[in-house]
Parts: structure tokens; C-alpha cells; sequence
């Protein structure tokens, strides 16, 4: 600011002299640790502070201590920001070129932070503005900035001039940008405008501010100053390529492997500047400039002031590696011609880093840094991103005898050799190559055309692919052989093990499958040389080895078999379908093989002594866990899968198709199918019945195995003509040692009992085969609940767990209620509705029994209320609402107490449960009147729902206080659940009491002002509901919510004027989510309609306070415009209420910034 | 008679058994656990495996429910660990005496005399100002293995 120090009187000199001084001993307290939140009060009060520019501008000027000017560039940037609105445009421009001068005339200065401090205000301000000035004006600004940067003023002023552009290029960026309570379009729209005006000139004089100083750089030994400025300005050629470019919208890859489920997205980006870009970037020689000069930096590294990871180093291979991600349409349509050309260009250029791959890791275990070694494969990752693995292999062709992807393969098996010698769990430079080669290979392989056909290796591809994937399994089971040494007791479960292997599992599964007619026989000789070695050895040999390969290799086997179906029924994976065409004999196919062998190892499981030497649990989990994922896809295949084909290739169509057919109709219903299926339950019903105690083995065996074959009806068919499962059945009803199942493996059982009655002929026979099963049970409880000393019985410990148990198996039945079992399992409900309510007097004092009791019954609603008739229905809610009251006599106003605080809140969160549970019981009644399938659709006999639901919250709501609602999830239900009933019954609230009533609306206004986004927006949504239904009935001339409305009693104010005041404060002088604003308004609306004098009392009032007389106007034509701008009438249409919306949004902006400060 | 009822009927006479033998690895969190011959409530269970082929184990962590100490024991998950009758019965509260006793009306119509009043701070007050203020007060008295304690409180009096 030109003039600045002119014009300055002496007492004006004297009065920035002692703000200076108060701001320096501020910030020296602070780094004292001296009374700091009085020096951080001072440090704020400076933006605020009548003559705050002029003194920030001072201090920076004048001041000796660095921490002082960077508090002054940050009060700067927090003022002009806030006031940008009433800034003259002079002012606003004056600012950002003293911000631009300070940081060039001292660009030499030591203290770098405050530097980067100040140009990143100049950055800030300049966005801010950015639609504002005109082009001239920028011109100048960039005119200076330019000149820095042809180095016209030394090495320091081009060094900060990158600086800023640094700064500018992120501050325009949307994921790095700061905010500025502006709405999202200003961001895109400065975004939109740097990017096809400004970026590329930054490209180019950020490459000529390099080139500048290359040749110095090169010729010099020793390290000079332009290396800073060589380095800054890759970083910011960097920074201009990771700009997400949006301009270039016929992207290549992207978006496409969005259906590629399951697979891990290495974090790669995608370079696509659009053809605009191609003459600086590619046709200009920019990369061989690039590759030169890290080739020179590289013949330095021995000098001093160079190493491999010294900052210019790094930035260039940063820069190298980026470039391999170049794609689009930057390149012309040539069928790749010149993106070839450029990848090769960079790959040879990079081959350097990794070749000869020996070499290299030797060097890297000998202490060589293993960066430029990574940054090598990530550029590998990076060119196979935007190639085919045809092309990617071709690449290297034309400069070596062999293809990438034999380099890709060496390369990574050196690093798996390395991994093995030294197998530590310290994260060391291979593991982290590895998965970078992991990903690259992922990359190739996935599925590209979305349809599942599997990526096409070239020949010499499949070869590198079957050999690392033989040295990936040598070094895997030689870790798992290992770990049995190093046992550190209760780390690994499978479960655990297959998420941390997960990712790398499935990159291992595509590379097998890259090479799979030779991997399967592979896998196959490696399973019957452990199962040899376990059954020689039998008795004379620990096993815990062999045990261990055989869990990691059945992990393996999986993946390679069959995908995770993810909710979906997976197909037999593509590359396996479409191999193998030259099998005739179906069990000959290698895939059958070695299912075949993997099976007839885990039926020997049923032999007793087998068993107890060779089947541990944790064998037994990987056993149960394949038989899952294979039966998912091969057991009894649909036959549309086996029919439907894939193939591209037409010539081997026929025979393909043929041999496909037989593998796939092996294991189906007509073939070997039945007796596998039997085998698997026989397995399931062993691992039930005799692995006492194994929660995890029988957790996999209930929700992983037996879930999977009851998902698929055709199994379900066959299932119930099986012996076995009718022994499965039996054994649940009467077996003791079913009873010991762990809750939820209890409950779960029951539910794939009841689901499989999906398989039989009519509803009829599945009621029946129901009411069988459970029948048992609810006499049980009926006769437990008529015994006379039902008081004392009960409190006994193994009745407690007799209850629970049933409990949780009715349960499990009554969420696996489907139309076809519907009846039964509402017989069963109706038959023990006595005895729950007995239970939940005798049991009043055992939470975990009155939880399971609760959640029996909200699964058993939930499951039948849309197909009551109404008769049922009646019984149905009268039944509920005497448990909610019998729940809540036993809960309200007692008091527990325990010495433990442990105890305290372990009872408190039982508490909560209960509460969630209660409310999820109301939420299923309300759905009754949402999704009703009951015959008789008249509603003359029908329940008045909304009665019934308010009354359940009278119930409850005392029970949720204030301190439960901090439970997010409860919260986060009962305001669902309100503003459900607020806004479809909102006629009903006024038969509440008032003590009800204002509980329900104090929780309303606690939501208000919750944390939780979601929460405000349903408690708005509701108050909305309430005004407009106030609103409406009054203007009809009728009494809406009567005294509630009008205030009573000791709350002199109506319940609106409350909100309205609340809602107001909230929107103008608190934090809160923009998000929010739309939501806000549409319960602003209705409030000011109803309450429209105290609103304009509230305007006035405002208006008043306000002591500044452009800031009263600005405030009182703001006020007016909110309410008459846009046509806004009283109504409350959808029209209206869009029309507010938008009155609201910009009132909010005109006001905001200075009500929120002033 | 059903064979259940018989099944009852025999536990029924037990009920002079102060605890009950149970599977550990069916015994849950927020179920009780004999560990250290004292009754506890089970606030934590984890599992775990002795060895990576072994069998499962289950880590207990209870608080006494009478002194509150917590107490932790290890168990194999196919073990059978014993589980404390633990009874809890309401009284009607008549009177507190001098002497830190209180007398409660029984669901038969006798008194009990010879339970202490509680040594939380709290609830002492709780039941102290209350009685004191004429409220009907309900107390819940917990008994397991021999032991019994004042544990809950309510007011069933007019509102």
C-alpha cells in the first residue's frame, strides 16, 4: 500500500507503536506459556480493531519479531475476509499487492514461515476477489509475479514467486481451497476459470523458471541456491498435474471398474489435462528434459549436497512417476501411437531405478536408500493404469529382449525372495514394493469390460504370471511354517487373518488366474503332498506345521476359486469357465480335482480320531470357511449360469462351452451335488456337537456356511428331503449340546432352520415344519410361566440360561419370517404373550433377559405387522402397549446404585438398549399404516395407529432423559421416530398432556442444537410439520394445537415464539453446517407465519442493537428482503417455500458476517 | 405331568444350592460367574486360543457384586465354571433403626430385621431423606451365596 506511510501523524505513530508492542508481548507470553488465553485473546482482538489494516501492515512492516508478523498477516487475512463486502475495490487491491510487495522485497528473509504465511493471504484475498476484478487487474498482478519468476530479480524473489503460485493454485483447488462462507458455486467457479485461463501459463513459467537454472544446476559440483528454485518450481508442476482436470471429460479408465467389486482401488490418479495441453507437455521435449536432469542429478549423488533423497531428488521423480500417468485426450487419436512413444520414453528412463532387479534389492539391504527403488514401481503401477497388459507388455519389447511383464515378475519376486529371508512384522521397504507390485498387478488383471470376462495375459505374460505365483505360495507357506515357531498365543483369527490378507489375497487369486491351467495343478500337488505328509506322520510327527500351510493354502485356494458374492450369487470366475476346453471327462477337470481332494479331506473330519489329531479349530475354520465360498458358487449352480457364455473366442467356442457344462453340472442337483451337500451338513452338524466352546468355529459354521446354503432356493429344495438336515432340526430341538451354542450362533441357527422351510412344497407343509421345530419351546415357556413358585424358579441360574436360550432362538425364527412361514411363527407370538409379560415381571431385576425378551418381541412386530388383519392387529398393539407399561412401572424412578462404576455404566447402557429396542417397537407399528398387506383394506375395524404410537411415547418418553439421548444411535432413533409422527399424525399431539407434551418439544430443542447433522435436520423437519399444521388449521378457523400454541400457565410463551427466538439465534449468531440452511428454512417459514408479530418485534429489536448506522440499514433492508423479496406470499406451498429458501441464503450471507463479529 | 415339570420340580428343591455349574463358554457378558469363591457379575469375555492349533479359552473380567473389586479368571471354553444363584426380592421398608438396621415388610406379612443399612453414600441418603419424608420406599434386596445387600430403591408412593 502505496502512501501508506505518509500521512501518518505523530499521535497516529504513537498509537500503532503500542499496538505493535502489545502484539509482541502477546505473542512472546504465548511462547512462554504465560497466561496464554489472555495473549491469545489480545492476538484476536487485532483484526477486530478500529484501525486494524493499518496496524497489521505496520507490524509486518516494522516489527523485529517473526511471530508478531505472522499474527499480523493472519488478522489481515481474517479481517478482509470477513469484510470483503464493504471494502472498496481500491482497498481490496491495495491489500493484496502490499501483501505481493512485502513478501518480494523481503524475499530473502530467514523466517520462511512468515514468508509463506503472507503469500498465502495474497492468495486467499486474491481468490476472494477473483470474480470481482477485471482482467487488467489481474494482469497487473500476474504481470509482477511473472517478472519473479523470469528470475529478472535474483534467485530469492523467482524462489518466493513460485512460492505464491503455489499457494494460488491450492487455494483454487477444492480439496486444499479454505473456507469462506461463500456457497460451493463461488469455489467452482474460480476453480472452472483457473483452470482454462491460468493453469497451463503457470505450467509454462514454472518450466521456464526450471529451465532457467538447469544448466547452472548440471555444471555446478556442489550444491547452489537455483536448486531451490529448480525445486520449488517441480513442485509446483506436480501440484499443476495433480489438478483434478475437469475440462477433458471422455476419460479413458475412469469409472469404469466401478462394478469391479471386492477389489482393491490402489489409489492412483489419472492425469487428463485435455488436448490443450499436449504442446507443453508432450510435443515441446518437456520429458527428456525432465529424464536429463534426473539423469544428471543421479551422477551427483555422491557429491555434497546431493543424495538420493535430497528434496530435488524427490521432486523430480515425483514429477517422472506423474507423468506416467498421463492419459486422455492429450494424446491424439494415432491408436496410441504417441502415448506408446511417451510411455516408453519414461520407462526407459526409469528402468534404471530397477534394473537389474538383483541388484538393486542387494544394494537396498546393503543401505541404499530404497526410495528412487519404489518410486520405479510406482511408476510401473502408474503406466499400467493407463494401458492394456498387451500394451503395457509391448513397451519394453522394443529396448529388451523380453516383455514388462517378465520385468514386473522378476521384480517382484526378487522382492518376495527379500521378504522371505527376512520375515519380520516390521514394515520394511519389500513389503511396502510388494504391495505396490501387488497393486500393479491388480491393475492389469481386473476385469476391464465390467461384464466379468477376466484381463488376457499375452503368452510370455502367463508365464511371468505362473511363475511368481509359484514363488508367492513358496513364500507364503514358508511364513506360515515359521509362524508356528514364533507363537505369540491369541493373535491370528481367521476372520482377522483373511481382512489383513484380504487385499493381497485377492491381487494373489487374479495372478493365479492370470495363469490358470497352471496354477490349479499346482495347488492341487501342493494340497496331496500335506495331506500325504499328514496321514504318514499321523502320531509320530507334530503336525502344527503342515496344519498351518494347509490353513494358509485353503485360504488361498478359495480366493482362487470362487469370489466373494457380496450379497450376489457369484459366478464361476471367468478365466476358469473359459480354460481348460481340451477336458472332456468332467472328473477329470482339474478344477474338480482339486475341489474333489479339498472335500474328501474335510469329510475325514467325521471320524473321531482323525479329528482329534489332525482337525484342530483353527483348521476346522479354514475347512468351514472353503466349503462356504466354494459351495457359493459351485454347488448346484443355476442352470441360466451354466447355460449363459462369455467367451470372445470364437474358434473354441464349441468346445469351451462344452467343457464349461461339465464342470459346472458336476456338483449340480443331478450329479454329485446331493451327496457334497450332505457331506457339508454332516460337517456343519459336527462342528456344532462336537467342538464344545468354540464360539468362533461354530460362529463361521451358523452365519457363514449354513446362511450361505439357505440363501440359494434350489439347495433349499433339495436340503429338506436330506436326512441329515432333518437330524440338524432334531438335534436343535432336543440335543443338550445345542443348547450350548453361543447366543447369537443360537440365533442364527434358528433363523436357517426357518429359512430353509423356503424349500418345501407349500406354505402349508413350511408352517408345519415351523411349528415342529419350535413347539418345543414355547411349551417350555407356557409351563414355566404357569408354575405356581414361577418367583424363586426363575431366578436360578440354569433356568435364566433355558430362557435366554429359547429366547434367542425365538427370536431367530421370528426374523426369518418370510410370507410362507408368516403363520407359524404369529402362533407362536400369540401363544407366549402371557408368558412374556409374566417373564418381564419376574425377571424385572435381570437386564439381560428383559433385553432379550424386548428384542424377541420388536423382531417378532417388526416381521408381522404388515400382514395382520385387523382383528389380530387390535390384539397385537394392545399386547405392546402392556409391555411398555409393565416396562415402564419396573423402570420409572428407581434408583440403582453400585459401588462400581464399572457396574454403573454397564447398567446404563442396558438401559439405553432397552430404550433403542422400545423405540424400534413404535417405529415397526407405525410402519402398519405405511406397508399393510392384511385382506381387508377398509379401514372401519382398523386401530387408529397414531393413537396408538403417541401413547407408546408417553410411555416411554419419560424414561429418555437428556443424558440417554447422548447415545447416538438412540438419538438418533427417537428423532427419527418423532419426526415420523410429527409429521404424518401431527393432529394427534395436542391430546397429549402437557407434562408429555413438553418433554417431547424440550427434546426438540435439544435436537436443535445437536452435533449430529442428521438429528437438526429431522428436528427441523418436524418443527416445520408442526408450524405448517398450526398455520393451516388456523387460518381455517380452527384451533391447530390451541393452548399449547398460545402459552399457559408458567410458560408465558406460546410453544412457536419459543422455536421461532431458538431458530433465529441458532441461524444467525451460531454455528452450524450450510447443509442446514435449506432444512432451516423450510421451518423458518411456517414459524414467522404463525408468529408474525414477535417476529417483527425479534427484526426490530435487531435492528436496534446494531450501533453502526450502515450496518442498521444493510441489516434492516436485509430483514425486509428475507420476507418481500422474490413474491413471497403467506402461503405454504412447494413454490413458497423454494422462493424462502432462496431469501433465506442470501439474507444469510448480507448478514452473517458481521452480526457473527460485531 | 410333563417331563419338563418333573425337571422343575427337582431344581425347585435344589434351591437351597447356592450355585450352579455352566458351560464357560456359553456364560455371557452381563451374566454372573463364581471367580475366587466370590459372586460376580461378568463385565468382560474374551476368547482366545491356547496355541495357534489349540482349543479356546475364555478370559473372564467380573466385579464382585458386593464389595465391587474385579476379579479376572481364565478358563477352556468347554470347562464348567460355576454360576451364583443370585436372588433379588422387593420389600416394602417399615422402619430404619438407630443402630444402622432396617426392618422390611415381607410379601407374607413378617418382618426381616437383619439387614443392614447400605454403605453407599447415595443410596443411604436416598433412603434416608425419603423415609424421612414419609415416601413409601421399595427396596430390592440381592442375596447370592450366603450374602444379601440393599441394591435398588424405588418410590412407589402418590405422585
Amino acid at each position: 500500500m502505496q502512501g501508506f506511510s505518509d500521512g501518518i501523524t505523530g499521535a497516529d505513530l504513537a498509537q500503532l507503536q503500542s499496538t505493535m508492542h502489545t502484539i509482541e508481548v502477546a505473542c512472546t507470553s504465548i511462547q512462554m506459556q504465560i497466561n496464554p488465553t489472555a495473549a491469545e485473546a489480545t492476538i484476536l482482538s487485532l483484526s477486530q480493531s478500529p484501525q486494524r489494516y493499518k496496524a497489521c501492515q505496520f507490524i509486518l512492516e516494522n516489527s523485529q519479531m517473526a511471530n508478531a508478523r505472522f499474527q499480523a498477516a493472519a488478522a489481515i487475512q481474517d479481517a478482509a475476509i470477513r469484510e470483503w463486502g464493504f471494502l472498496s475495490t481500491e482497498d481490496r487491491i491495495s491489500l493484496i499487492s502490499f501483501c505481493l510487495c512485502f513478501v518480494m522485497q523481503r524475499a530473502s528473509s530467514p523466517e520462511g514461515y512468515v514468508q509463506a504465511k503472507v503469500s498465502s493471504v495474497a492468495a486467499q484475498l486474491m481468490k476472494r476477489g477473483w470474480l470481482d476484478f477485471t482482467a487488467a487487474e489481474k494482469e497487473m498482478f500476474f504481470y509482477q509475479v511473472n517478472q519473479a519468476l523470469l528470475g529478472a530479480h535474483g534467485v530469492d524473489v523467482q524462489f518466493i514467486g513460485v512460492n505464491f503460485l503455489e499457494s494460488l493454485v491450492s487455494e483454487f483447488s477444492p480439496s486444499t481451497s479454505s473456507a469462506m462462507g461463500l456457497p460451493r458455486e463461488f469455489h467452482e467457479q474460480c476453480r472452472t476459470s483457473l483452470e482454462l485461463n491460468y493453469l497451463k501459463t503457470f505450467y509454462r513459467w514454472a518450466r521456464d523458471a526450471a529451465l532457467s537454472v538447469t544448466n547452472k544446476i548440471i555444471e555446478s559440483d556442489a550444491a547452489i541456491p537455483e536448486v531451490k528454485v529448480c525445486t520449488a518450481a517441480l513442485r509446483l508442476m506436480l501440484q499443476i498435474l495433480n489438478w483434478e482436470f475437469r475440462h477433458d471429460t471422455n476419460s479413458m479408465k475412469a469409472g469404469i471398474n466401478v462394478f469391479s467389486a471386492g477389489v482393491r482401488r490402489p489409489e492412483c490418479v489419472l492425469v487428463q489435462p485435455g488436448p490443450a495441453w499436449c504442446d507443453v507437455l508432450i510435443s515441446s521435449g518437456h520429458v527428456g528434459w525432465l529424464l536429463s536432469l534426473y539423469a544428471a542429478l543421479r551422477q551427483k549423488f555422491c557429491h555434497e549436497g546431493y543424495w538420493l533423497d535430497c528434496p530435488i531428488a524427490v521432486s523430480a521423480r515425483k514429477l517422472i512417476v506423474q507423468f506416467c500417468s498421463l492419459t486422455g485426450t492429450i494424446f491424439p487419436s494415432d491408436n496410441g501411437k504417441m502415448l506408446e512413444n511417451h510411455l516408453l520414453q519414461l520407462l526407459s528412463g526409469i528402468l534404471q531405478w530397477i534394473e537389474p532387479p538383483d541388484a538393486v534389492s542387494k544394494a537396498i539391504e546393503e543401505g541404499k536408500s530404497e526410495s528412487e527403488m519404489h518410486d520405479g514401481c510406482r511408476a510401473l503401477l502408474s503406466i499400467a493404469t493407463v494401458t492394456t497388459p498387451f500394451v503395457f507388455d509391448q513397451l519394453l519389447k522394443a529396448i529388451r529382449p523380453f516383455g514388462t511383464l517378465t520385468l514386473l515378475s522378476t521384480l517382484m519376486c526378487e522382492v518376495v525372495k527379500v521378504l522371505m529371508t527376512n520375515n519380520t512384522d516390521e514394515e520394511t521397504w519389500s513389503w511396502e514394493a510388494r504391495d505396490i507390485l501387488l497393486d500393479t498387478w491388480t491393475i492389469l488383471l481386473v476385469p476391464l469390460d465390467g461384464n466379468g470376462g477376466d484381463a488376457f495375459l499375452p503368452r510370455e505374460g502367463k508365464q511371468a504370471a505362473a511363475n511368481l505365483f509359484a514363488m508367492i505360495i513358496e513364500s507364503e507357506l514358508k511364513v506360515a511354517s515359521a509362524s508356528v515357531a514364533n507363537d505369540d498365543g491369541d493373535s491370528d483369527y481367521l476372520q482377522a487373518s483373511i481382512s489383513a490378507m484380504d487385499g493381497r489375497l485377492i491381487s494373489y487369486a487374479l495372478i493365479a488366474r492370470g495363469a490358470i491351467d497352471v496354477t490349479i495343478p499346482l495347488l492341487t500337488r501342493l494340497f496331496s503332498e500335506r495331506f500325504e505328509r499328514l496321514h504318514q506322520g499321523r502320531g509320530i510327527i507334530d503336525p502344527t506345521e503342515t496344519l498351518e500351510e494347509l490353513y494358509s493354502l485353503l485360504l488361498i485356494t478359495g480366493h482362487v476359486l470362487a469370489d466373494e458374492g457380496d450379497g450376489e450369487t457369484p459366478l464361476v470366475p471367468s478365466a476358469i469357465q473359459t480354460h481348460f476346453v481340451d477336458i472332456i471327462e468332467a472328473d477329470k477337470h482339474p478344477v474338480v480335482v482339486l475341489s474333489g481332494s479339498i472335500i474328501r479331506f474335510a469329510e475325514q473330519s467325521m471320524d473321531p480320531e482323525v479329528r482329534a489329531t489332525v482337525f484342530s479349530p483353527r483348521l476346522m475354520e479354514a475347512v468351514i470357511w472353503f466349503l462356504a465360498r466354494w459351495s457359493h458358487t459351485y454347488l448346484m449352480p443355476f442352470e441360466e449360469a451354466a447355460n449363459c457364455h462369455l467367451s470372445h473366442d470364437y474358434e473354441h467356442q464349441h468346445q469351451s462351452i462344452h467343457s464349461r457344462k461339465s464342470l459346472l453340472s458336476f456338483f449340480g442337483e443331478h450329479n454329485q451335488g446331493k451327496i457334497v451337500l450332505n457331506i457339508i451338513v454332516h460337517i456343519s452338524m459336527m462342528t456344532l456337537m462336537s467342538y464344545p466352546g468354540e464360539k468362533d468355529l461354530q460362529g463361521l459354521t451358523c452365519h457363514h456356511l449354513l446362511h450361505t446354503l439357505v440363501r440359494r432356493k434350489n439347495i433349499c429344495y433339495q436340503l429338506v428331503s436330506l436326512d441329515s438336515w432333518h437330524d440338524l432340526a432334531n438335534a436343535f430341538t432336543n440335543e443338550k449340546s445345542l443348547f450350548l451354542l453361543s447366543s447369537a450362533n443360537q440365533r442364527s441357527l434358528a433363523q436357517t432352520l426357518v429359512l430353509s422351510a423356503s424349500g418345501l412344497r407349500n406354505s402349508e407343509a413350511s408352517n408345519q415344519y415351523v411349528q415342529g421345530l419350535m413347539v418345543h419351546m414355547t411349551t417350555y415357556l407356557v409351563e414355566l410361566s404357569n408354575k405356581k413358585d414361577l418367583k424363586s424358579v426363575a431366578q436360578q441360574p440354569d433356568i435364566i440360561m433355558s430362557v435366554s436360550c429359547l429366547l434367542e432362538r425365538l427370536r431367530g425364527a421370528a426374523s426369518a419370517a418370510g410370507p410362507r412361514t408368516q403363520r407359524a411363527i404369529y402362533e407362536i407370538g400369540i401363544s407366549i404373550m402371557n408368558p412374556v409379560l409374566l417373564l418381564l415381571e419376574v425377571y424385572k431385576h435381570e437386564s439381560a433377559v428383559i433385553y432379550l425378551l424386548l428384542k424377541f418381541i420388536v423382531e417378532w412386530v417388526d416381521g408381522q405387522i404388515s400382514y395382520l388383519e385387523a382383528q389380530e392387529t387390535a390384539s397385537v398393539i394392545d399386547f405392546c402397549m402392556r409391555l411398555l407399561q409393565l416396562y415402564s412401572s419396573h423402570n420409572i424412578g428407581k434408583i440403582s446404585i453400585s459401588l462400581s462404576s464399572t457396574l454403573i455404566s454397564e447398567a446404563k447402557t442396558e438401559k439405553y438398549k432397552d430404550l433403542r429396542a422400545l423405540l424400534q417397537l413404535l417405529s415397526s407399528l407405525c410402519s402398519k399404516d405405511l406397508v399393510d398387506f392384511s385382506s381387508d383394506s377398509d379401514e372401519v375395524a382398523g386401530t387408529n395407529i397414531a393413537q396408538v404410537v403417541f401413547f407408546g411415547l408417553h410411555i416411554v418418553t419419560p424414561l429418555i432423559s437428556l443424558e440417554l439421548l447422548k447415545y447416538p444411535k438412540l438419538c438418533h432413533d427417537y428423532f427419527f421416530l418423532l419426526s415420523h409422527i410429527l409429521e404424518v399424525y401431527p393432529e394427534t399431539l395436542p391430546q397429549l398432556n402437557s407434562e408429555a407434551f413438553a418433554h417431547i418439544l424440550g427434546t426438540l430443542d435439544f435436537g436443535l442444537h445437536h452435533q449430529d447433522l442428521e438429528v437438526v435436520n429431522m428436528c427441523l423437519g418436524a418443527l416445520k410439520a408442526l408450524a405448517s399444521y398450526h398455520y393451516r388449521e388456523t387460518c381455517a378457523g380452527k384451533t391447530g394445537l390451541g393452548s399449547h400454541a398460545a402459552g399457559q400457565g408458567n410458560l408465558p410463551e406460546g410453544i412457536f415464539s419459543q422455536f421461532l427466538r431458538s431458530l433465529l439465534q441458532l441461524l444467525l449468531f451460531e454455528d452450524y453446517s450450510p447443509d442446514l440452511v435449506s432444512a432451516a428454512a423450510d421451518a423458518l417459514l411456517p414459524l414467522i407465519l404463525c408468529e408474525q408479530e414477535l417476529y417483527q418485534r425479534l427484526g426490530n429489536e435487531l435492528i436496534e442493537r446494531q450501533a453502526n448506522s450502515t450496518l442498521k440499514s444493510r441489516l434492516a433492508n436485509a430483514l425486509h428482503s428475507l420476507t418481500s423479496s422474490n413474491h413471497l406470499s403467506s402461503t405454504l406451498d412447494r413454490v413458497n417455500y423454494q422462493r424462502f429458501r432462496k431469501n433465506l441464503n442470501s439474507f444469510l450471507m448480507e448478514v452473517r458476517g458481521f452480526l457473527r463479529t460485531m | 405331568m410333563s417331563d419338563e415339570e418333573h425337571h422343575f420340580e427337582s431344581k425347585a428343591d435344589a434351591g437351597a444350592s447356592k450355585t450352579y455349574p455352566q458351560q464357560a463358554g456359553t456364560i455371557r457378558k452381563n451374566g454372573y460367574i463364581v471367580i475366587k469363591a466370590r459372586p460376580c457379575k461378568v463385565v468382560e469375555v474374551s476368547t482366545s486360543k491356547t496355541g495357534k492349533h489349540g482349543h479356546a479359552k475364555c478370559h473372564f473380567v467380573g466385579i464382585d457384586i458386593f464389595t465391587a473389586k474385579k476379579l479376572e479368571d481364565i478358563v477352556p471354553s468347554s470347562h464348567n465354571c460355576d454360576v451364583p444363584h443370585v436372588n433379588r426380592t422387593d420389600y416394602q421398608l417399615i422402619d430404619i433403626s438407630e443402630d444402622g438396621f432396617v426392618s422390611l415388610l415381607t410379601e407374607s406379612g413378617d418382618t426381616k430385621d437383619d439387614l443392614r443399612l447400605p454403605t453407599d453414600d447415595n443410596l443411604l441418603k436416598q433412603i434416608k431423606d425419603g423415609f424421612a419424608e414419609g415416601k413409601d420406599l421399595v427396596v430390592s434386596v440381592m442375596s447370592a451365596m450366603g450374602e444379601e445387600q440393599i441394591c435398588a430403591l424405588k418410590d412407589i408412593g402418590p405422585k
